[in-house]
């Protein structure tokens, strides 16, 4: 058997399964989306899901607060991982402690610490009581709104607390396969601490930290359940909103949905370009 | 121009059994080259990267001038560290490289630029200043990790294992560079190799470092004529080693009486000459009779044992030297005294 | 640089590793306390009555909790068997091989990782409605391999990629059939390999919610529907219980591989997704 043959083999299984489930499925939720889809009668693709949802306000509301959620969990988690990366970096007492936490934290699913969030964060939850009981407030009604909030608080401490460990890990290895010697060489030629963190460590995690944040926006940006069990009513997350126009008894409502879906997908597409490009960066070097 | 001491310079990491570094002193004169030589791990690196200020002594001193440095902060000490494997910052040009330090200390880019064209030119790398790191060779990249911290003009420029990464004919290159660099800066250096021929090679003065206890501080030269110990000469391919009586003009041992040079010390102890110091033939003082036991060509050598007295003898030599001679030959060597010296027991 | 430290750094130190201590562990806290609570309402710091009876309904057989724990490991047991059988001979092909193509083949693997399950599931659904697929658990089963494959591919590329072909050439000179040196030579070696990526891979599929939504349709109630209709629906103490009982698997699976989750292994890349 040529070695052309054995490749096409062992990768036949994967990509079939991925081709048609993945591949498939966002092809059949294209044509869907421009209300195509021969095998039950529809043979004219048209625009007037997407016409429908750009010109609802909801869906640009949707859209800021999407895009706000991801990007504000994606850059306060790498500022506090970078930090505890540091943190755990040198040999001190807890260290281990923190990095169990780091990875018991990874094992938890998002929907547990989002309950997890709206059990400390809600306006009867355990804050909302602390604060009662130091006279704080008298009525939950009185703390201010940490969950269901315009803000979409909730949800991203829910993020920060998931994403933090994930990205720190990641840092951290890294920079333990970087080592200290770098960053000596910057203080022997003069660089204060500061210096050599700005001008030697940081550009020297940046590719794995922008892979890991990559990951991290895409998720955010895609995820249901944690905007379902944490976010406002109006205006939801783009998935949510999907979700909600897909489950909507007025059938037309599908391709609406089928329309957000793939506007996610395109966006997380740019995001997947821009993770191939960077990890190329981090490997080139 | 600095002087530097280090004084009792000791260094014990957190949880282990003995010191990596036990009490080394030492006295660098101005603008000398230093080598500390020594096996791997008898803790070279860490005193350097004490003296750099990137670890702190557990006890002991370190002067420049006369001033202890101990509370200055790495970048504030004036000692610059290159590192074995150079470690080029992978993300930054050449030239961004070089002018690393510069920048640092807030100089003006054009001033930068300008410094950093010079400082290529003068370790022979010039126009290289847009490449990135990973497009040079080995000994382009150390020449540049050179250039790098020159640039900065350290009180103290100080080299892990500057040669170790380069082939042979490099090796001599970045010698005379290093050398010619050093001495037109007067820039005071001290490295720190595992091998003896990296130290001789360019340094003014070795300090060698054995079982963690510095055995000698001297001219290159002096570990080949006049080693301190038996594994002092050892350490430097010392392959001889005869015991017998001296009373400090002759040798009394195994193969008879031998004449020693004058500063020869006295007593019980072994006699000790270099291979390469045997003279084929009879002709001065120190003449002996040997049979051939073993002959072998090692390539631009030719190493002969000998058998003599009941002991034996290594000598090596040219090989055209011994063409003539074979395994069971009876021939006449010689011992110049020059070449010999006494170890105590 | 160590032992240059101040007490200052030392003491800033030792305070922001509290504090993140305390924020890794503080979600969870109420979870745990909720399913000990009978009637736990503001403002009382701590529950009043402290019972068993949240554990006892969700342990108990009509509940329907203990139902579907077995549906929710079905499931991922299901959908990690498929992955590692189609993963391990892609991650062979990606970690062994050059060839024209690769780059293509390896962004196929990994955009599932990337794109997020509400982007395919919606059109997907649309087509198993078609096929009978929806609302049943091989439907879910199914989807769940969207997330699982690639992340088991990946990991068994990096462990094909660390795997030297010279042992199975040894073996073939030494007079092995393929199969027999597949299962003397190679399995022995990507075998820890196989293990690690399949509890992980175990993981991801247990953590889906979205897929299971969509595709199971409400009528396959896995473990996170069933915990978050009780956290909707204000039964707190059910869901304290319910959660504790979910991120057990994590806490046994993270015991069991705690050596090999550092950063620099691929597996990590695929936490993200739970």
């Amino acid at each position: 058997m040529s070695d052309r043959t054995k490749i096409i083999l062992l990768l036949l299984p994967a990509l079939s399964v991925i081709g048609l489930l993945f591949f498939g499925g966002l092809a059949i939720g294209l044509m869907r989306s421009f209300n195509y889809m021969p095998v039950i009668g529809l043979t004219e693709p048209n625009l007037a899901a997407y016409v429908a949802i750009f010109s609802d306000r909801e869906f640009y509301l949707s859209f800021a607060l999407t895009f706000h959620i991801a990007f504000t969990s994606t850059v306060i988690s790498c500022v506090l991982a970078v930090g505890a990366a540091l943190l755990l970096r040198r040999a001190f007492i807890g260290r281990v402690i923190i990095n169990f936490l780091f990875q018991l934290n990874l094992t938890v699913p998002h929907l547990v610490g989002a309950i997890g969030i709206l059990y400390l964060f809600s306006q009867s939850g355990s804050f909302a009581r602390l604060a009662a009981e130091w006279e704080l407030i008298a009525r939950p009604a009185e703390f201010p709104a940490l969950v269901y909030d315009p803000y979409a608080i909730g949800i991203i401490l829910q993020y920060v607390w998931k994403e933090v460990p994930f990205i720190g890990v990641i840092i951290l290895a890294n920079m333990q396969t970087i080592g200290e010697d770098y960053e000596s060489v910057a203080r022997s030629l003069g660089a204060s601490k500061w210096q050599s963190f700005r001008h030697v460590l940081l550009p020297l995690i940046a590719p794995g930290l922008s892979s890991a944040s990559v990951i991290v926006f895409a998720f955010t940006f895609g995820a249901y359940e944690i905007p379902a069990l944490l976010g406002a009513n109006y205006p939801a997350a783009l998935p949510v909103l999907a979700y909600r126009s897909y489950t909507d008894v007025d059938l037309a409502s599908r391709p609406e949905a089928m329309a957000i879906a793939i506007l996610i997908a395109l966006l997380s597409a740019a995001m997947l370009c821009a993770y191939i490009r960077l990890s190329r960066r981090g490997m080139g070097r | 121009m600095t002087h530097v001491s280090l004084q009792d310079l000791t260094k014990v990491y957190p949880g282990a059994a003995s010191p990596a570094l036990d009490r080394l002193s030492l006295e660098i004169a101005s603008g000398d080259l230093v080598a500390i030589l020594g096996p791997s791990g008898c803790g070279k690196t860490t005193a350097m990267k004490m003296v750099a200020g990137l670890l702190s002594p557990s006890a002991g001193n370190i002067l420049f001038d006369g001033r202890s440095v101990l509370k200055d902060k790495p970048n504030e000490r004036g000692s610059v560290m290159v590192f074995q494997n150079h470690l080029l910052f992978p993300y930054m040009t050449v030239a961004a490289n070089v002018g690393f330090g510069l920048k640092m200390r807030g100089v003006d880019p054009v001033q930068i630029a300008q410094r950093v064209d010079r400082m290529l030119e003068q370790v022979r790398l010039p126009g290289l200043g847009g490449r990135k790191p990973s497009e040079l060779s080995g000994g382009q990249q150390q020449r540049v990790a050179l250039a790098r911290a020159l640039i900065v003009q350290p009180k103290v420029l100080l080299l892990d294992e500057p040669l170790s990464n380069l082939d042979a004919h490099l090796r001599l290159e970045m010698r005379d560079l290093i050398r010619t660099l050093q001495q037109e800066m007067s820039i005071t250096t001290i490295f720190v190799t595992h091998d003896q021929e990296e130290a001789v090679i360019l340094a003014d003065k070795v300090a060698l470092i054995l079982d963690g206890e510095m055995r000698q501080y001297d001219k290159a030269d002096m570990f080949y004529r006049r080693p301190a110990d038996g594994a002092v000469a050892r350490f430097f391919g010392g392959r001889n080693f005869i015991p017998g009586t001296s009373d400090g003009a002759s040798f009394e041992g195994p193969f008879g009486s031998v004449k020693l040079p004058p500063d020869a010390m006295a007593g019980r102890g072994e006699l000790t000459f270099r291979p390469e110091n045997v003279v084929l033939g009879g002709c001065g003082p120190n003449q002996l009779a040997c049979l051939v036991a073993q002959k072998t060509f090692l390539g631009t050598q030719t190493r002969l044992i000998l058998n003599t007295g009941g002991t034996s003898i290594e000598m090596t030599g040219n090989p055209a030297q011994f063409d003539g001679v074979r395994v069971g030959d009876h021939i006449t060597i010689s011992l110049p005294p020059d070449t010999l010296w006494m170890l105590t027991a | 640089m160590s032992g240059a430290d101040g007490v200052f750094t030392r003491s800033f130190r030792v305070i922001t590793a509290l504090v993140l201590i305390v924020w890794l562990v503080l979600p969870l806290i109420p979870l745990g306390i909720w399913s000990f609570a009978k009637g736990w309402f503001f403002p009382d710091l701590l529950p009043r009555v402290w019972t068993l009876d949240a554990w006892e309904y969700a342990l108990s057989d009509t509940a329907g909790v203990m139902d579907s724990l077995g549906l929710t490991i079905y499931i991922s047991v299901c959908a990690t068997a498929l992955s590692i059988l189609v993963g391990v001979p892609a991650g062979r092909a990606l970690g062994m091989y050059r060839f024209r193509g690769k780059a293509a083949v390896e962004l196929a693997i990994l955009a599932p990782t990337i794109v997020p399950g509400i982007a395919v599931a919606l059109g997907i659904h649309s087509v198993f409605i078609w096929l009978g697929l929806a609302n049943t658990v091989n439907g879910v089963i199914l989807v769940h391999l969207i997330p699982t494959i690639p992340y088991m591919t990946l990991v068994m590329a990096g462990v094909f990629a660390n795997h030297d072909p010279a042992f199975e050439q040894q073996a073939r000179s030494l007079g092995a059939t393929p199969l027999k040196t597949f299962w003397y030579v190679t399995l022995p070696a990507i075998l820890p390999g196989i293990v690690v990526g399949g509890l992980f891979a175990f993981l991801v599929s247990w953590s889906q919610y979205i897929l299971t939504l969509l595709i199971g349709g409400g009528r396959v109630v896995t473990l996170p529907l069933l915990l978050f209709n009780f956290a909707t629906s204000g039964r707190n103490d059910i869901a304290g219980a319910i959660g504790m009982i979910y991120i057990l698997p994590g806490v046994i699976i993270l015991c069991l591989t705690a050596r090999h989750l550092s950063g620099r292994s691929s597996a990590v890349g695929g936490y993200g997704r739970l």
